[in-house]
């Protein structure tokens, strides 16, 4: 039963059986929690969010439609969610950079330094930019969803994603290497190819 | 192949989305163009960062809404009152086919013919509109009136929501639907159409009935979802005359602790 498709168990939640939410909490919350923490680098303003997306669909249950995919349908709730607590409480846009969640330890500290200035590169994005990298890279959701999402045309989804990434791509080198020509590090990884090598999605 | 063309066929392949050829295409660049390379490797190493968890808290946050929620719609509050008996007759097809119904769409189909009669004849001339014109687009405003009206005394709660939804097309509320809502706003028996005319209301702060109904319903409402709601609207309008009244309410014996935290939560904002 926990095998359910998302949408059936949306569906039933939006018939009165409000227990099966549990069951989209404990899929969802996970990733939700991500999306905001690695959005807004704030943890309890995320767990904020979060709850704040569940009490909506619990709200908003009747305009759940059969046939709608309940991952689309979810993250159109969790961006408005965002963009109304910001509306509410701009003060607290305010982001700092140091501020930066922990990252955990793995087995390479080269690696693990990488990750961390990854990590600050992607949080000095604009947030559009940051917004769209999350969406599509972390959040599974499928360019055709995404457009859909941020209400454009699925070819500005595809320049858009591109724009962010050369800029990500830019701010993380300038952390790595400072603006100069780069070195090997992007081969420092070992679950990246070297640079120029094959490159088999 | 230029790095410009590249860029547009980047994103299909980072989703191996390509055709082979496209896919060969992109490789042979990636070979010999460093940039875009390592625009891969930036895209690949973000795998790597850290998948966060969050707080066990979360999880009981959450079963404390959703039991709340579930309470709410069941403790159902009284909804025999005299403004819903007056009109608890009425549902749509049967207003319609009542005598008053059928007068009021054939006038408003009368209106709706005259109004499009004057717009196709002549051209809109804003700066004096026709004391017939003003008469058509009153009446027109009465009919939608009457139907919102009806919409809100409806049985089924889809209903209901669905007048309650109606109200917030418009940018300004007549004084007998907008008492319509704030009594929805405190008897209607179901937590959803309570919650949709909060929202609905929320947009009509300026009006000072809004304000003190909300404060009032505050008091009033059993359901901790309403409750929370009522206690976001306040903060939301930074209403700081509410404070006491929060303090009041996080006094009351029988209130849910998760509303008892919320409105601790917003005097803490209102502060």
């Amino acid at each position: 039963m926990t095998l359910a498709p998302d949408e059936d168990l949306m569906l039933q939640v939006r018939d009165g059986a409000g227990e099966m939410l549990g069951v989209l909490f404990d899929r969802y919350q996970g990733p939700l929690f991500n999306f905001y923490s690695k959005l807004t680098g704030d943890r309890t303003l995320s767990e904020d969010l979060v709850q704040e997306v569940f009490l909506r669909i619990l709200k908003y249950r009747q305009s759940y439609r059969p046939g709608t995919p309940f991952r689309a349908w979810v993250y159109q709730i969790a961006r408005n969610a965002r963009i109304d607590h910001f509306r509410k409480f701009p003060r607290e846009r305010a982001f700092d950079p140091d501020m930066l969640p922990p990252v955990r330890p793995t087995d390479s500290a080269q690696e693990h330094q990488e990750v961390e200035l990854l990590h600050r590169a992607l949080l000095q994005l604009p947030e559009d930019k940051r917004e769209i990298l999350l969406l599509c890279r972390f959040q599974e959701l499928k360019y055709e969803e995404i457009a859909e999402l941020l209400g454009c045309e699925l070819n500005t989804v595809r320049t858009r994603i591109h724009r962010a990434l050369q800029e990500l791509r830019k701010s993380f080198h300038q952390l790595t290497q400072g603006p100069a020509p780069k070195s090997a590090s992007a081969a420092a990884s070992e679950n990246l190819p070297p640079r120029g090598g094959r490159h088999e999605v | 192949m230029k790095c410009e063309q590249i860029g547009e066929l980047l994103p299909d392949y980072l989703q191996g989305s390509l055709s082979p050829d496209q896919h060969r295409t992109v490789n042979a660049h990636l070979e010999q163009c460093a940039d875009c390379s390592e625009e891969v490797a930036v895209w690949r190493k973000l795998s790597l960062l850290p998948v966060e968890q969050p707080s066990p808290r979360s999880r009981v946050r959450f079963e404390a809404m959703l039991q709340a929620y579930q309470t709410g719609r069941s403790n159902q509050p009284p909804s025999n009152s005299r403004w819903r008996k007056l009109f608890s007759p009425w549902n749509v097809l049967g207003w319609l086919s009542s005598p008053l119904g059928a007068a009021a769409w054939s006038a408003a189909l009368l209106a709706i013919g005259v109004f499009a009669g004057f717009h196709t004849v002549s051209p809109p001339k804003p700066p004096s509109p026709s004391p017939e014109l003003a008469q058509v687009e009153a009446e027109l405003a009465n009919t939608k009136q009457l139907v919102v009206l009806s919409m809100l005394q409806q049985q089924s709660a889809s209903s209901r929501l669905e007048g309650v939804n109606f109200t917030t097309r418009e940018e300004q509320l007549n004084p007998q639907v907008l008492s319509a809502l704030l009594h929805t706003l405190r008897y209607d028996p179901s937590v959803d159409v309570r919650l949709a005319a909060l929202d609905a209301l929320g947009r009509h702060s300026a009006q000072p009935q809004v304000r003190s109904s909300v404060v009032n319903a505050l008091q009033e409402q059993q359901s901790p979802l309403v409750q929370v709601a009522l206690i976001d609207q306040l903060v939301e309008w930074h209403d700081r005359e509410a404070k006491s009244r929060l303090e009041k309410l996080r006094q009351s014996q029988d209130l849910n602790p998760s509303v008892r935290q919320h409105a601790d939560w917003a005097i803490s904002k209102l502060n």
